[in-house]
């Protein structure tokens, strides 16, 4: 367990060196959670009935969404797991006498963890200090907030279960575009990235409510601005739990079967 | 002209090299850009119009700014990835032949899986058109090639813009994205739906709003005055500063080696 929390520590540490990058990456984002932003202000003010969230949920959502991007966004993969595959590199991997699935679990971790560190702060700090309607809202409840704090951390261990996927895939198929890609776009539009789930049409919130996706970041963000209940959210969590157990062990089977017919390509 | 064409060719031939690469590929880019239009699809389920314009409204809005930037994702790939060129000194090499160098830029890549882009940008186009209800006249029609052409123009000059700067920092800057992909982002609504600060800095600074706000006014019938379809061509001025700027960037190039 030391072992593997060492890989977490080294991936975190290294990652937050990566401050000039951090910055530009924060601008980015404040400037498209404006445009997002815009976008629904424009839609609340044209009106409609039935409105699955309020105007300043769908707000601090948003906001929430950026702020936490580096953490829960699923479209960046491990570029250095898939250099490990492809260059060769695999083979100083397996040569250590750990478990190859969790040494590459917890250097996922540490990467999103460093990366969120650095952009967090400033976006929240920020956002919460400007004027309606682009004002980042506190959350809901005492309660509410403390289920976001712990949905939030299943999520990020379920988010980094489904990215140790991709390159386990990639053992296989040996090219990490095609199906990898087919899926990261499939997770993109599932999890509530681009469209908080609410405003799905019927049959697709019904889809991804039995896919893993949504539960990695519309779960705790919609605990925060108190778009679910209580019940819902501890039921939520439940999900998510049985999401991250399964995708490990199935992560886990999968990793053994495929190392059983990897091919070293030189390096 | 002809260089340009033979270079096309060549590079399309280059991909298909990889068949079964550029299929997946191809296939891969068609659901991503099903993405973007999922959020104008979704969001319309639940809103009946975003300031007074209804969802085939907003999908011709949409489908213009698509059209113009994948077009230049594929025919001036070159100078959308041209930190590239710097960084590996490639644009030593094309100093030295006697051609014009921006159509020089244009030739040293393009990439032809995001002509599924362009496809879809044009079924979009077409499947908003026939919905909706336009009493067409030949002012129409002339709005809508403008339209096209001006959204060609726009990003062409953007990514022009931003090759220039990398004569100052070697990389490629990230600041970019604000304009080509936020840009984008904002203009595939109409562009008066957002603040008045936005609009004026989407009207006179990068001028989205002469590519599908105001024109699309005019092709909805919403404003008679025809200027309102012709100001797409205020854009292709617009070109001119960009060309000075890279032409003076230029002037200051300094090779990285290699």
């Amino acid at each position: 367990m030391k072992a593997y929390f060492t890989y977490f520590k080294l991936k975190f540490i290294t990652g937050l060196q990566y401050r000039s990058a951090a910055w530009a990456g924060i601008a980015t984002q404040f400037f498209f959670g404006f445009v997002y932003i815009m976008v629904y202000i424009a839609f609340y003010e044209s009106g409609g009935d039935n409105l699955p969230m309020e105007l300043p949920q769908v707000v601090t959502y948003l906001w929430l969404n950026q702020a936490l991007l580096a953490l829960v966004n699923q479209f960046s993969r491990d570029q250095e797991l898939f250099k490990l595959i492809r260059e060769g590199g695999i083979s100083y991997e397996l040569a250590r006498p750990k478990n190859l699935y969790f040494m590459w679990y917890f250097k996922v971790i540490g990467q999103r963890l460093a990366d969120v560190t650095l952009r967090f702060f400033p976006l929240v700090l920020v956002t919460s200090l400007l004027p309606y309607p682009y004002h980042f809202g506190l959350p809901f409840s005492l309660p509410h907030f403390l289920l976001f704090l712990l949905s939030l951390g299943m999520g990020t261990l379920l988010v980094a279960a489904l990215t140790v996927f991709y390159p386990i895939i990639t053992l296989l198929t040996m090219n990490e575009k095609g199906i990898v890609n087919f899926f990261i776009t499939m997770a993109d539009i599932l999890s509530g990235i681009v469209v908080p789930i609410p405003f799905f049409p019927k049959f697709l919130q019904i889809l991804s409510s039995c896919l893993p996706f949504q539960y990695i970041s519309d779960l705790p963000f919609r605990l925060y601005v108190g778009n679910l209940s209580l019940q819902e959210g501890v039921i939520g969590i439940f999900l998510q739990f049985f999401w991250v157990v399964f995708l490990i062990f199935l992560g886990n089977c999968l990793m053994k079967k495929n190392l059983t017919r990897v091919v070293v390509q030189g390096g | 002209m002809k260089i340009y064409l033979k270079s096309l060719a060549m590079h399309l031939k280059g991909e298909l090299e990889y068949r079964v690469n550029f299929i997946l590929s191809f296939l891969s880019q068609i659901l991503v850009f099903f993405t973007y239009y999922f959020v104008i699809l979704a969001l319309f389920t639940k809103f009946d119009h975003i300031k007074g314009f209804s969802l085939y409204e907003v999908l011709l809005c949409f489908s213009i700014i698509q059209f113009g930037f994948s077009f230049n994702e594929v025919f001036a790939r070159g100078i959308d990835r041209f930190d590239r060129l710097i960084i590996e000194g490639g644009f030593d090499r094309l100093l030295l032949r006697p051609r014009n160098i921006i159509l020089q830029v244009l030739c040293s890549d393009s990439d032809f899986v995001k002509v599924s882009r362009l496809i879809q940008a044009i079924i979009v186009l077409l499947v908003a058109v026939f919905h909706l209800p336009i009493t067409w006249n030949f002012w129409k029609v002339l709005t809508l090639i403008l339209m096209l052409f001006s959204a060609c123009a726009i990003f062409f000059s953007i990514f022009l813009a931003a090759a220039s700067y990398c004569f100052f920092t070697v990389q490629g800057l990230e600041v970019r994205n604000v304009f080509t992909d936020g840009g984008k982002h904002m203009a595939q609504y109409p562009i008066g739906v957002f603040s008045k600060g936005f609009v004026f800095f989407f009207t006179f600074i990068i001028p989205y709003a002469f590519v599908n706000y105001y024109p699309l006014l005019y092709f909805l019938g919403r404003k008679e005055s025809i200027f309102y379809a012709l100001s797409p061509l205020l854009v292709f001025l617009y070109i001119i500063p960009s060309i000075l700027l890279f032409y003076w960037g230029m002037k200051r190039y300094t090779s990285v080696g290699s």
